[in-house]
């Protein structure tokens, strides 16, 4: 069977992956993540705003094996290249192993207030 | 010269600035940024006549009583964005439908005429960008004496 983490995943991240600090209710881990700061605009009538959907991948082994559970995703804070934010929901993308094996897409705010 | 309709929009413009909350206001402007909020944009509404029904020989020329739907919508970017656009939106009501200058002068409500200001309603729109994003589209009726030969 193909290991999609070693094969795939492992070295990705080790390209465009930048380091991350993710502060959870367990404690303050050490993670890596690709920034995934999107353009995003929001539309009301015909007016167009525009703004940045913040986001970040991160591989679900490495969060599994620092003992970080998806339970503590929502709401931890995750600093990295050089802001904080908050993660406000996440969604999880599955990787042909299994979405144990895959990866999360955290879905992030601004921190301020 | 005197265009009661271009005259109640700049006047609207100039009502929505002077609302402490409102950082910037726009005309007609269908491309912010989020650096700009939070902002205002008051567009250009409707005109109607009711003359479709009027196929008397009244003459083409004569004073006709014309309604225009202009919207006002305001926009914000905050973590607790309810409670803001809530607040928006109550100044911005107050601050049109008590204007001075909109009921006296150009649209001549109760007794400086017989034209009229209502506020029809709001539709609200959120969505997440930076932060919560929020917008508010206020909808106002303004009844007004459309006369072709001041225009």
């Amino acid at each position: 069977m193909i290991d999609y983490n070693a094969l795939l995943y492992d070295p990705v991240y080790a390209e465009l992956g930048v380091s991350a600090m993710l502060t959870t209710t367990a404690g303050v881990f050490d993670i890596t993540v690709i920034d995934d700061t999107r353009a995003k605009a929001q539309t009301s009538n015909s007016v167009e705003v525009r703004s940045v959907g913040p986001g970040a991948f991160a591989r679900v082994p490495e969060l599994t094996s620092k003992g970080i559970d998806r339970a503590d995703y929502t709401n931890s804070m995750l600093s990295f290249n050089k802001r904080m934010w908050v993660v406000r929901s996440f969604e999880l993308r599955g990787s042909p192993n299994g979405e144990d094996f895959g990866e999360v897409r955290f879905l992030l705010r601004s921190s301020d207030a | 010269m005197l265009d009661v309709r271009e005259n109640i929009l700049a006047r609207l413009v100039a009502i929505v600035a002077t609302m402490p909350s409102i950082k910037e206001v726009f005309r007609n402007n269908v491309d912010l940024t989020e650096d700009q909020l939070p902002a205002a944009a008051v567009l250009d509404g409707d005109e109607e006549t009711n003359d479709h029904t009027d196929a008397s020989m009244r003459p083409a020329n004569r004073p006709t009583l014309a309604t225009m739907t202009p919207e006002i919508i305001i926009f914000k970017i905050a973590p607790q964005v309810g409670p803001d656009i809530s607040t928006l939106r109550r100044e911005l009501v107050k601050a049109v439908l008590y204007d001075t200058q909109l009921n006296e002068q150009i649209v001549k409500t109760g007794r400086f005429g017989n034209g009229a200001i209502r506020y029809l309603g709001c539709q609200t729109d959120l969505g997440w960008e930076r932060s919560m994003f929020g917008a508010l589209k206020a909808n106002f009726l303004f009844k007004y004496v459309l006369r072709p030969n001041d225009l």
